[in-house]
């Protein structure tokens, strides 16, 4: 806690001099970690490391929509789908594999136009949120992300059951971003970038409009807010984020995209990392993202027998664990950043009125 | 395809006689939904269990399919309220609807059908198994046009319509179901009323269970049971609950039929392989454009 506390001041007396400053000091410590993971333990952490940023991207986007405007949704996993897909697609080259689909576009212009179709998509999700509120949005949602990965997993085109293969790697000049040391430096930097502009959405009026939305509808809307555009303006940022992971995700060695990859248990883990992180906390949910990102990867293959039946038992830990968190820690990790939070600033304001008020005695 | 008349009928029975049974699937829905304003999300997974204890009932301890049909019905009723009572009422208490209790009932619920799923698989496993029902002492219905519905069809047919009329009877005209009713309009008022609320949200989990456990053992002997389809299930139901409109009861019940004939029709002369997105479409559609559904109340908002 006293380390923590510790870290916490350096970053307040940098960002006291310049607000990048603690992000950029963010990023000089995170560049040598590839190195470090592969020196310490094996290449296979990096890749996890990678998997982790995009969890972490697609959890501080769903932040944005459930946590600050307060809209349930439960079809983001779709939206990771879109944008990975649009993007395998459009990069692939024409006549692959098993009749896939293929454009041939360069990398760099196919993941962002997959963002772009992301962007739209996540405005049609949103549309039926200006209708609709609560259990009904969650039903639509649900119903739109479940026909995305049904759809994948029916068409040829999009690769169906065997899924895209040998999806292209972006490269800088001559140099192909193809392994787990070098695509970390794009995840990572994507993530972190992620985080800083969700806090910069939090923080301006579009942020405030959010939060009014979550608190009270009406009365935002009395106070002379948007509610139509700013709930669409939550699922455009939220979409944007999910298919930007789904398109790095796409693109990320070894290639493969199966619409395995998107069904209900992916779509729990991302719940389960913003409700074990605080809904509406944006640390809380990185923290979540990344906890639940090692708990998914170590589980996977967890199998243990039950009268000579494999059971695999992620799924049943992960959805009672999301049972259980949801009664007994409804605040989730966001609750104990937000108490630290509030006693750090407790503490420096009695230490501020004690000192000053032995000066001017 | 060709098109042709009597095809056409033959698709619309089979679609009206499948989607009567999401039609009760969606009326346990509907039911939670006007007890706690809340939408249950494991709801397909009761249905799963209701087949599977049919399953047992009428396999392995070698009861008549009907008898089956109702102990599954009991043992998921009792299962229902347990889970109500173990992990839901925690929540529930804290009022259900649009607060933020409300989303983390969504979640709850969303994770409660994972889980339920995954314990279901600890039981009987993965494999699909058949439902072999003897069904011989119902006969087969003739259509004109050389369209005949199997047994297990009429049967379904039959015992939809008994469950919908002892609902409405036990609704209508039964002390448990006024109250019911009563906490179904205003909690505070039924609990000045000297209404037991809690028990009777118990009650009404129960019921709604029962009935998604009927759907289950319907769908058996016409399927298989297996331990994933509660999940397709539950969103065909959701699809029949919103089409007739969220706390209508018999607007479940035409929902459900709406989804069914649309679902077989869809897969019938536009792709096969598509036909569980149909549902969902449907679903989509219906609440762009009324969100309240067909015969549904106007949704009520947080003041």
């Amino acid at each position: 806690m006293i380390i923590l506390s510790k870290l916490t001041d350096i970053f307040e007396y940098l960002a006291k001099r310049h607000r990048l400053l603690p992000w950029l000091l963010a990023y000089v410590l995170l560049l040598p970690l590839p190195f470090v993971l592969a020196g310490l333990f094996n290449e296979y952490l990096i890749d996890l490391v990678n998997r982790i940023c995009l969890f972490i991207l697609l959890a501080v986007g769903l932040n944005i929509v459930k946590g600050f405007c307060g809209q349930v949704t439960v079809g983001h996993i779709g939206l990771y789908a879109i944008g990975a897909v649009t993007s395998a697609v459009l990069s692939l080259e024409p006549g692959g594999f098993g009749g896939a689909l293929g454009f041939g576009w360069p990398v760099w212009l196919a993941i962002p136009t997959a963002v772009m179709v992301t962007a739209f998509a996540g405005l049609i999700i949103g549309l039926p949120s200006v209708r609709l509120q609560g259990a009904y949005l969650a039903l639509a949602t649900l119903g739109l992300g479940e026909s995305v990965r049904i759809f994948i997993a029916v068409t040829p085109a999009l690769g169906s059951s065997t899924g895209l293969m040998m999806i292209p790697s972006p490269s800088v000049g001559s140099f192909t971003l193809d392994s787990f040391t070098s695509y970390y430096y794009i995840v990572m930097t994507a993530a972190l970038f992620g985080i800083y502009f969700s806090f910069s959405i939090l923080r301006s009026a579009t942020g405030r409009a959010f939060q009014a939305i979550r608190e009270d509808t009406t009365a935002a809307a009395v106070n002379g807010i948007n509610v139509i555009k700013y709930k669409l303006l939550a699922f455009v940022f939220s979409a944007v984020y999910a298919g930007l992971a789904g398109a790095l995700f796409a693109h990320m060695p070894p290639g493969y995209l199966h619409h395995n990859n998107f069904t209900v248990i992916e779509m729990v883990t991302l719940l389960l990392m913003v409700v074990l992180g605080g809904i509406g906390n944006v640390w809380g949910g990185v923290i979540g993202a990344i906890v639940v990102a090692i708990a998914y990867d170590q589980t996977k293959d967890l199998v243990f027998y039950f009268m000579d039946r494999p059971i695999v038992i992620q799924p049943l830990v992960f959805g009672l664990s999301m049972v259980l968190l949801v009664m007994f820690m409804p605040r989730g990790i966001g609750g104990w950043i937000e108490d630290f939070q509030r006693n750090r600033r407790f503490i420096r304001r009695s230490e501020e009125r004690l000192s000053g008020s032995t000066r001017n005695t | 395809m060709a098109f042709d008349l009597n095809s056409l009928l033959a698709f619309i029975i089979f679609g009206v006689t499948i989607g009567v049974v999401y039609g009760i699937v969606a009326l346990g829905i509907s039911l939670i939904y006007s007890g706690l304003d809340i939408v249950h999300f494991a709801h397909g997974e009761m249905y799963m269990f209701g087949a599977f204890f049919g399953l047992v009932l009428a396999e392995n301890v070698g009861l008549p399919y009907p008898v089956a049909l109702v102990g599954a019905m009991i043992i998921t009723a009792v299962v229902g309220m347990l889970v109500e009572r173990v992990f839901y009422r925690r929540l529930t208490r804290a009022g259900g609807g649009y607060t933020v209790a409300g989303m983390g009932m969504i979640i709850c619920g969303f994770g409660m059908s994972v889980a339920m799923v995954n314990v279901a698989y600890f039981i009987w496993g993965a494999e699909a198994e058949p439902f072999r029902a003897n069904l011989d002492y119902i006969p087969r219905l003739q259509f004109p046009g050389d369209i005949e519905v199997p047994e297990s069809y009429v049967l379904t047919a039959i015992i939809s319509v008994i469950l919908m009329f002892t609902l409405h009877y036990f609704l209508r005209y039964t002390k448990p179901g006024l109250a019911v009713r009563a906490v179904a309009h205003n909690k505070d008022i039924a609990y000045l009323m000297g209404i037991n609320v809690p028990l009777m949200i118990s009650l009404i989990f129960g019921v709604a269970c029962a009935l998604a456990a009927a759907a289950g053992v319907l769908i058996g002997p016409m399927q298989s049971v297996q331990v994933e389809m509660g999940y397709l299930m539950l969103m065909k139901a959701f699809a029949a609950a919103v089409v007739g409109g969220f706390g209508s009861l018999p607007g479940a019940i035409i929902g459900g039929i709406m989804v069914g004939v649309f679902e077989n029709l869809g897969a019938a002369y536009i792709s096969a392989s598509h036909k569980d997105i149909y549902a969902f479409l449907l679903l989509i559609l219906v609440l762009m454009i009324k969100p309240s559904g067909l015969f549904g109340v106007e949704a009520k908002v947080k003041a």
